[in-house]
């Protein structure tokens, strides 16, 4: 698959803060990539770089061919973190003019806006103001506004974050549509779910620091699966089973245990699990749980990608 | 150039489709105009003051008929005056004076007397000087009177060795109406009593002291050539107005520009812009707009004024239209907001790009606000002496030059400094232009709190 976007020792210092180090990783067309990592991890200073609002320090970064990205401004299209928009207009009117930047006629902007506000269900909403609608209806009137101009790159930086469960739903929905359609999407979120359903690849950025690129699956092979064992059984039972690497008590409830073990890499749990009955342990339930992105991301990273890693120097601008 | 445009046009239509933007614009010309109905309205509902007089033994015999007549003069002046003022405005617009009989009440009462003599009451006339006598007037002073017999002052007048005296008592005491008017009517009094007292007629010394010279001055720099009129000093009042109204639309403006880039700084839309379009052609779109409601403004003023003066000095607005356009006022006046604009939009806007409230800006917008009260400051003294070593090196002050030089203009200034001033202000907004488009870049994706420092670190860096 051809490279839509291409970063190579890519590296972002404010003054004596560094924000991104040499990062290096590559985003094929039409697929959709994960860029993952606690707040603060140097998501947010990558994709100014990307979008050629900020420039690197030291690095080649190449996007849709060219080496800064404002030299294709109109063929990309941009959802930063921090959302907004003009709080006195119209949803159409305020995505016919962010189309109209990009070289959406006007008119053609406002028949485009009122289409896709009617497939978003918002119908309804297109008469509003900005300031009447919920958050979600306006963080979708956003992303609208976003992609209004046909986008052949989409960038996301946190499209999730303040969204409830039903709008996240909505979104993954749209984010999809945009791959269907044929458009390359790289989106940040420090959620891992939203990345475990959504991408092809994933980027896993920890401190500024590359942790992995690779497909969720990939990352997920690179650590271990559970197996987790509930009834009178003690640790040390638990720890002389086949494939079982690490054990520990997940909740003591006097006789009864709930045994959590990792296994070894590459160990499917079925041995350990054979073991432990036909060793006549007493087992009242199991379960043998796959390992998560986010059980791969603090495998790799040893953060979790919950805690946020911002910092602040004083008297720099903040890297997110 | 077509982003430039399309935000300027967002920027135009966010202000001007708003109810609060015609209502602020027709307030300003509604509050001069209020500004100067005000005073003359305050004055003549002014009450006109009940004033006791009292002569002290018979020294002061005739004093108090002095006093009444000086009164009764003082009001025939205010008659003709009023008269001499109605026949000029006839005079200078070639219609009748209009207006409601409420107006010409509000005017009459204007030139009318401010106090009147009323009979003194009999206790103070009767009561001897002293003690008692004063408990008596205050009495007569306060709400322990009714109403309907109660005075606002009491004149005891007297004749000492070298003139007439008088104690005055006034029911207010900050109120020096009366005193005003009784020492110039014993003075006048005096004056009398010694000239006639030389031998001297009386109405010769009347028709002395009434005499107003008729003065008529010339000028080799008048419009005739010769004698001064008014379409002289028109450019004058032209030019301090347009100091004034210049320094009111560029602060205007800049301030609708600062509020409109810390909206989006705030409401988190400059960095959805500046993935859509340069941080230049977002500068260039938002001056140019605000600066295109700028002059919807300026339209909109001088279309008020131009239909006021039309309607009411149509002679004087063609004086006003003549100097304007003949005169090439209204070319340097535009020159002059075109510049003086650039310096202040582009600047307030970058400091708009490190805000997100009107708090955060108060570090910068401090010690500008200072700056920019310098030239209000000394319009009036550009305007009377134009030629001021002060004020000439002041108007070279890039920041001060539109206003100064505008209000130096009737003064007819040497040409190499016009246009040597006019040049240094544009190679400075230009220099402006550069200087806050790298402060604008680096605010507008920037965190930091606003300061002197962060600003300047701004446009070292570029936004880089």
């Amino acid at each position: 698959m051809a490279a839509a976007l291409t970063l190579e020792g890519v590296n972002k210092r404010y003054g004596g803060f560094h924000a991104v180090r040499d990062l290096g990783f590559e985003v094929g067309k039409g697929s959709i990539c994960g860029f993952l990592g606690p707040n603060g991890a140097g998501k947010t200073s990558t994709i100014r770089m990307i979008l050629g609002l900020q420039p690197a320090t030291s690095g080649r970064i190449e996007i849709l061919g060219a080496d800064d990205g404002r030299k294709v401004r109109d063929r990309i299209g941009f959802l930063p973190e921090e959302r907004g928009l003009y709080k006195k207009m119209t949803p159409v009117d305020a995505i016919a003019f962010f189309g109209s930047l990009k070289g959406v006629p006007l008119g053609e902007g406002r028949r485009r806006a009122r289409e896709m506000l009617d497939a978003q269900g918002l119908g309804a909403a297109k008469r509003k103001k900005m300031k009447e609608l919920s958050k979600g209806m306006s963080q979708k009137v956003q992303l609208i506004a976003s992609v209004v101009h046909r986008p052949e790159f989409v960038i996301l930086d946190e499209p999730f974050s303040g969204l409830d469960p039903v709008n996240q739903q909505g979104l993954e929905a749209m984010i999809r549509g945009l791959a269907a359609d044929g458009a390359t999407v790289l989106f940040s979120t420090h959620v891992m779910q939203h990345a475990e359903r959504l991408c092809d690849k994933v980027v896993l950025l920890a401190r500024g620091r590359k942790a992995f690129e690779g497909t969720v699956d990939e990352a997920k092979a690179t650590t271990r699966r559970f197996l987790e064992l509930e009834g009178a059984i003690a640790p040390e039972q638990v720890q002389g089973l086949p494939g079982v690497a690490e054990v520990e008590v997940a909740a003591d409830r006097g006789e009864v245990r709930v045994i959590r073990a990792a296994l070894d890499r590459g160990a499917q749990g079925q041995e350990a699990l054979k073991a432990a009955f036909l060793g006549g342990l007493d087992v009242r339930r199991f379960d043998l749980r796959e390992p998560s992105l986010h059980d791969a991301f603090i495998a790799l990273t040893g953060d979790n990608p919950d805690q946020d890693q911002s910092v602040k120097p004083a008297g720099q601008e903040a890297a997110r | 150039m077509n982003r430039i445009l399309l935000i300027a046009r967002r920027e135009y239509a966010a202000y001007a489709k708003t109810v609060g933007f015609w209502l602020s614009l027709l307030a300003f010309p509604l509050f001069a105009v209020l500004g100067g109905a005000v005073p003359i309205l305050i004055k003549s509902s002014e009450p006109i003051r009940a004033v006791a007089v009292v002569e002290e033994g018979p020294e002061a015999s005739g004093l108090a008929a002095a006093i009444r007549n000086a009164l009764a003069r003082d009001v025939e002046r205010r008659q003709e005056r009023e008269r001499q003022a109605n026949e000029a405005a006839e005079k200078a617009t070639g219609m009748p004076m209009a207006g409601s009989s409420a107006a010409k009440g509000a005017f009459a009462r204007l030139s009318g007397p401010r106090l009147r003599i009323v009979e003194t009451p009999p206790e103070i006339a009767a009561a001897a000087p002293g003690a008692a006598q004063d408990e008596i007037v205050r009495r007569y002073l306060t709400d322990e009177t009714p109403e309907a017999d109660r005075l606002d002052a009491v004149v005891f007048l007297s004749r000492e060795a070298d003139g007439p005296a008088a104690r005055v008592w006034t029911a207010r005491a900050t109120d020096d109406t009366v005193e005003d008017f009784v020492r110039d009517a014993l003075r006048a009094a005096n004056r009398k009593a010694l000239f006639e007292g030389a031998g001297i007629d009386p109405a010769v010394v009347e028709s002395a002291e009434s005499f107003r010279p008729d003065i008529a001055v010339f000028s080799p720099k008048s419009v005739s050539g010769g004698e001064v009129s008014l379409r002289d000093k028109l450019p004058t009042i032209i030019g301090m107005a347009g100091g004034f109204l210049l320094w009111s639309l560029i602060i205007t403006g800049a301030s609708i520009l600062l509020n409109s880039v810390m909206e989006e700084k705030s409401n988190k839309i400059l960095e959805v812009l500046l993935s859509s379009a340069s941080p230049t052609e977002i500068l260039a779109g938002k001056v140019l707009g605000v600066a295109l409601l700028t002059i919807t403004v300026l339209l909109a003023w001088g279309g008020i004024g131009a239909a006021g003066l039309l309607s009411f000095a149509p002679g004087q607005a063609a004086m006003v239209g003549d100097i304007l356009l003949t005169g090439g006022m209204i070319g340097w006046f535009v020159a002059f907001m075109v510049g003086g604009y650039l310096m202040y939009a582009v600047l307030f806007a970058a400091i708009g790009a490190f805000c997100e409230t009107p708090r955060d800006a108060q570090t910068l917008m401090g010690p500008i606000m200072m700056i920019l009260v310098i030239p209000i400051m000394t319009m009036s003294m550009a305007m009377t002496t134009p030629d001021a070593p002060a004020v000439k090196i002041m108007s070279w002050v890039p920041f001060f030059t539109p206003f100064l030089m505008m209000a130096r203009l009737p003064s007819d200034p040497p040409m190499l400094e016009l246009i040597g001033a006019m040049a240094g202000m544009f190679a400075f907004a230009l220099f402006m232009v550069w200087l806050s488009g790298r402060a604008f870049r680096a605010g507008a994706l920037s965190d930091v709190k606003l300061s002197w420092r962060s600003f300047a670190g701004a446009i070292r860096g570029g936004g880089n």
